[in-house]
């Protein structure tokens, strides 16, 4: 037996992710009594028709979200009670549409921050149905070895701790959600745990009071004794010592009142709970609720740490007068355990998992991203700059000074060529035609391939080969490559030539060869591969990416990293001319007809299908 | 609970119909010369200019002046404005028709749980306490309201008569409009006067009390609610403040000056056991604190170190129930780092710390918590199994 919750509780709950971590908490209830899903349905019109994957146990249960509590009760008649947790701008209009529901007799809302006006007509519609309205403010309602409503009883660990798989025989009311665990705990320690327990909010008018919940546990064979915890402000702890001492009750009441120290606090220092207010000349006051309940035979210790012994007492008297007979303890070792996580297991260290990816070069596991080791804001703390990132990402070295001016430079150099160019004018149509940055950069970039500036990686892979293979036989290294690749990538240009050299290539290797003492067989052995080549024919010259595919891999940077790049380096004049296209508000662009050869047959009437 | 100062009260006032008089607001005392130009009344009347801020005894401070012409009415706000009283500072002042009257009333309306009870005398003033038996009350069930004539019922039954009666019932029932529009908690109007000769009414002085949750719900709300511990709130108070209104969960704090044993607690309802328990013990608190609802860690460790600062401290009680959603780890993490970071500067000298708590990823958190001694702080910890405000006791006794 219990109150409000029990083994056939089926619930639903409205609100988002705060319910949603209800339901997970609840699902463990679940499966440590061995129960079926108490969470039925989610109502949250923002996630109508998603599935929230709820484990009860090792089980895995898909429970949808519904757009309307109609439409949720519509295919789980089963529900009879309603958990809100939806902000309280709209608290008020979901308790009142669970309240009109036939089958959901019980409402608890644990949402924060209601407004007294709606709590208050809450509580009237309720009464005027005949319902529980509980709340707002509850952590919930947990019944032990039946049903768990709310985050009430916290993590597993302590469902455990405080015997919440067998019922015992103490109920428990509070104000307070915290409290309502630690009283709970306190049964636990000190008697035989609970019946169930309730918490009905700190809020100035809550939905239900103490007198109701006193009754249900009266009526309740199984509870012998009630400990209430109240605090000052309101009259529902002197109606409770009212409703106690006007008859011969069968429960045994033990209780704590909160506030006392504000008799002795300068004048009008108030603080707790919203409804932990004292009324005009002392109304509500904690010292006239703890006289009250005394009066009327309640047993109220001087301070909370007091209800330990307290509970004891009431517990060794219950049993000394037979009233509770004392049940052998359950061996916890019988008890389910939770299935840890993979990631618990691992921890430790039994069960190995193969993993689906390797990385070498970063970490973010920390409190900050590392690069092969090395923490981010210590290399910027210590004067290291992009190319060193980029070194470390790319090729897992930090360079030296002399080969991060060299990259510096290659990039300075390749960031743009204009808007005429492939992917520059890639950028620019999607930027005219309304594309976001990352999209219309994206578009420039699909640009980069064997005749736009992806040839950095080929060129520097066969050069490196010509070097290798044929040191000193320019003439062979030509005939390979002309049998087994074309033509050599790296050499040649459409508008440059001998007489009309590349500024951009004339610029890194002058810099290169004379202002580094950088070794550069591939870059040399190229220069050498350029002087045959324009022999042959003027344009054929060393390009750009040419050049900087042999110098880096000079510098050691391994051969399919080097179109890499161009695609950075690229990526900055890009970003640019998305930018500079909207900063214009350019329109939407099309190719003139002019600009279009149209070589298409005469308009002509399409035939009849056969 | 939140209580507004008299200008936003007034507003609300003139919205619903209740008769106010003619009133400005300033925070510059020029702009009182300004609007004696545009408007005859303050011309023409006497006046009376009062401190616009929650200060609690503003008459003794000379924050109420009675009875000026304008000339007067600017030096007035010229004294008040600037003026330092505690650790708040008058900002503004508001500048009221003082209204030659007959008679006083009083006239408040207050919520209750079945909804609210409105009450009428016509012996209003200074001395309503003394008359508190000539008061008559009239219960308003919730979503209901009185006919104009069960007011003017209860108007005469207070002993109005006449005309009078009725227009008081009539005064009354846009009270009990506001009230219920505005989501008010309280409405206290002491007095309400009359000028017979011509039959004008004017609230002159009112304390009201809006439900702030529900400020969702009123676009024109422009006020903040004014400190409810009967001062202004203090800088510290304000910071917690203002990081409690950025977070998911909550951190508050009240100091209580002369105060040696200060609270970092968690949760509404145990804060207030652990300073009962103080109290209990013949001790005395040097704030009220707590953290609630899982706040982020950071925020609790500014609670620790805005605690740590609290002058003169020998105990500091780190307590707690045990939490249900509330990650001990987590928010101990905070309160630790708040700790090293206060003993870095120099605080924390022989102060002793009390530690008591429970759930999830309690052992990590306690754990934490303990290691604190090898750093060298003078630090006690104890898990669930220490009744919950006997740590109050050690402390006291050690």
């Amino acid at each position: 037996m219990s109150i409000l919750a029990n083994k056939d509780t089926r619930a639903v709950i409205i609100g988002g992710v705060a319910g949603l971590n209800a339901a997970k908490r609840m699902a463990q209830f679940d499966f440590l009594v061995n129960r079926p899903l108490t969470v039925q349905a989610f109502v949250y019109p923002p996630e109508e028709g998603q599935q929230k994957e709820i484990y009860r146990g090792g089980e895995l249960n898909n429970v949808t979200v519904y757009g309307s509590l109609e439409n949720a009760l519509a295919e789980n008649p089963q529900i009879n009670t309603a958990l809100i947790y939806i902000g309280a701008s709209r608290a008020y209009q979901s308790a009142k549409e669970a309240l009109d529901v036939k089958g959901i007799k019980l409402v608890t809302m644990i949402t924060e921050g209601v407004p007294e006006k709606d709590a208050k007509a809450l509580r009237k519609y309720a009464l005027e149905q005949g319902k529980i309205f509980n709340g707002p403010s509850s952590i919930g309602i947990m019944t032990a070895g039946e049903c768990r409503l709310g985050v009430i009883g916290g993590e597993f660990k302590n469902l455990k701790l405080c015997n919440l798989y067998r019922p015992g025989s103490f109920g428990v009311v509070t104000k307070s959600g915290g409290l309502s665990n630690e009283a709970m705990w306190l049964c636990a320690q000190n008697g035989d745990g609970i019946t169930s327990a309730v918490a009905i909010g700190g809020d100035a008018y809550p939905g239900t009071d103490f007198v109701t919940y006193l009754q249900m546990f009266e009526n309740d064979p199984e509870t012998k004794a009630v400990v209430v915890i109240g605090e000052v402000g309101g009259t529902l702890e002197e109606e409770a010592a009212e409703w106690y001492g006007r008859e011969k009750r069968r429960i045994k009441l033990i209780a704590s009142i909160g506030g006392t120290c504000q008799d002795v606090l300068p004048q009008g220092m108030k603080f707790g709970h919203a409804g932990a207010k004292e009324g005009k000349k002392g109304l509500g006051s904690a010292r006239s609720k703890i006289n009250a309940l005394r009066e009327a035979g309640a047993l109220v210790p001087d301070t909370f740490g007091g209800l330990s012994k307290a509970i004891k007492q009431v517990y060794l008297e219950l049993q000394a007068s037979g009233v509770i007979k004392p049940e052998p303890e359950l061996d916890e070792k019988l008890l389910p355990v939770l299935p840890p996580s993979v990631q618990e297991v691992m921890k430790q260290g039994e069960v190995i998992v193969e993993p689906l990816i390797r990385t070498t070069i970063s970490d973010d596991r920390g409190e900050e991203p590392r690069y092969v080791g090395y923490a981010a804001s210590e290399l910027c703390e210590k004067g290291y700059g992009i190319e060193d990132v980029i070194g470390l990402l790319w090729n897992k070295k930090l360079p030296s000074k002399a080969e991060s001016e060299i990259i510096k430079r290659i990039i300075m150099i390749s960031a743009d060529h204009g808007p005429a160019v492939s992917g520059a004018f890639g950028s620019i149509i999607a930027a005219c035609a309304g594309i976001d940055l990352p999209q219309a950069v994206s578009a420039g970039m699909t640009m980069i391939g064997p005749r736009f500036g992806g040839a950095v990686t080929n060129a520097g892979k066969y050069f490196k080969y010509g070097v290798k293979e044929y040191p000193n036989d320019i003439p062979g290294f030509l005939n390979w490559m002309k049998e087994n690749v074309g033509p050599v990538p790296g050499i040649g240009h459409r508008v440059k030539s001998l007489k009309n050299p590349d500024k951009r290539v004339k610029y890194l290797v002058e810099y290169v060869t004379n202002q580094t003492t950088q070794h550069t067989p591939c870059l040399n052995y190229a220069l050498e591969v350029e002087k045959v080549t324009t022999a042959k024919k003027d344009n054929l010259i060393l390009n750009v990416d040419g050049t900087i595919g042999c110098i880096l891999v000079d510098l050691d940077f391994p051969e399919y990293s080097l179109n890499g790049f161009f695609v950075l380096a690229r990526t900055i004049g890009m970003i640019g001319h998305w930018i500079d296209q909207n900063n214009q508000n350019a329109r939407l662009i099309r190719l003139y007809d002019y600009l279009i050869n149209y070589a298409v047959k005469e308009e002509r009437e399409v035939p009849e299908k056969k | 609970m939140a209580k507004i100062l008299e200008g936003p009260a007034m507003k609300l006032f003139n919205k619903w119909g209740i008769p106010v008089p003619n009133y400005v607001v300033i925070m510059d005392p020029d702009r009182l010369a300004q609007l004696g130009e545009a408007n005859k009344w303050l011309r023409e009347s006497k006046l009376v200019v009062k401190a616009h801020e929650a200060i609690g005894g503003r008459f003794k401070l000379g924050l109420v002046k009675l009875g000026l012409n304008l000339d007067e009415a600017f030096a007035a706000a010229k004294e008040m404005i600037g003026r330092e009283i505690g650790t708040s500072v008058v900002r503004q002042v508001i500048v009221a028709e003082m209204l030659d009257h007959d008679e006083e009333y009083y006239l408040s309306i207050a919520g209750n749980r079945d909804g609210s009870e409105l009450l009428l005398s016509n012996k209003g003033g200074v001395d309503i306490e003394e008359n508190w038996d000539t008061v008559k009350r009239l219960f308003i069930p919730l979503d209901e309201t009185p006919t104009i004539e069960r007011i003017t019922e209860s108007a005469l039954e207070a002993g109005f008569t006449g005309e009078i009666a009725e227009r008081v019932a009539k005064i009354a029932s846009r009270l009990i409009l506001c009230f219920d529009n505005e989501d008010a908690q309280s409405i206290e109007i002491n007095p309400l006067v009359i000028r017979k000769s011509d039959m004008r009414f004017a609230a002159l002085d009112a304390v009201m009390n809006v439900d702030w949750d529900a400020r969702f719900r009123h676009a024109d709300w422009d006020f903040k609610p004014v400190s409810e511990i009967g001062r202004p709130f203090t800088e510290a108070e304000q910071q917690i403040m203002d990081i409690d209104a950025r977070i998911k969960g909550s951190v508050k704090l009240v100091e209580v000056p002369g105060g040696d044993i200060a609270l970092l607690t968690a949760g509404g309802g145990a804060s207030v056991f652990y300073s009962d328990a103080v109290v209990a013990r013949g001790g005395s608190i040097a704030n009220y604190a707590e953290y609630s609802g899982d706040p982020p860690d950071w925020a609790v460790e500014a609670l620790t170190e805005t605690i740590c600062r609290l002058p003169n401290i020998r105990h500091i009680i780190v307590g707690g129930a045990i939490a249900n959603f509330t990650d001990v780890k987590a928010t101990f993490n905070g309160i630790i780092n708040g700790f090293r970071e206060s003993k870095s500067k120099g605080y924390l000298e022989n102060v002793k710390i009390w530690v008591r708590r429970g759930g999830p990823n309690e052992n990590q958190g306690l754990a934490a918590m303990k290691k604190l001694q090898e750093e060298g702080f003078d630090i006690h910890v104890y898990d669930r199994s220490m009744p919950m405000t006997d740590i109050v006791d050690l402390a006291l006794n050690s």
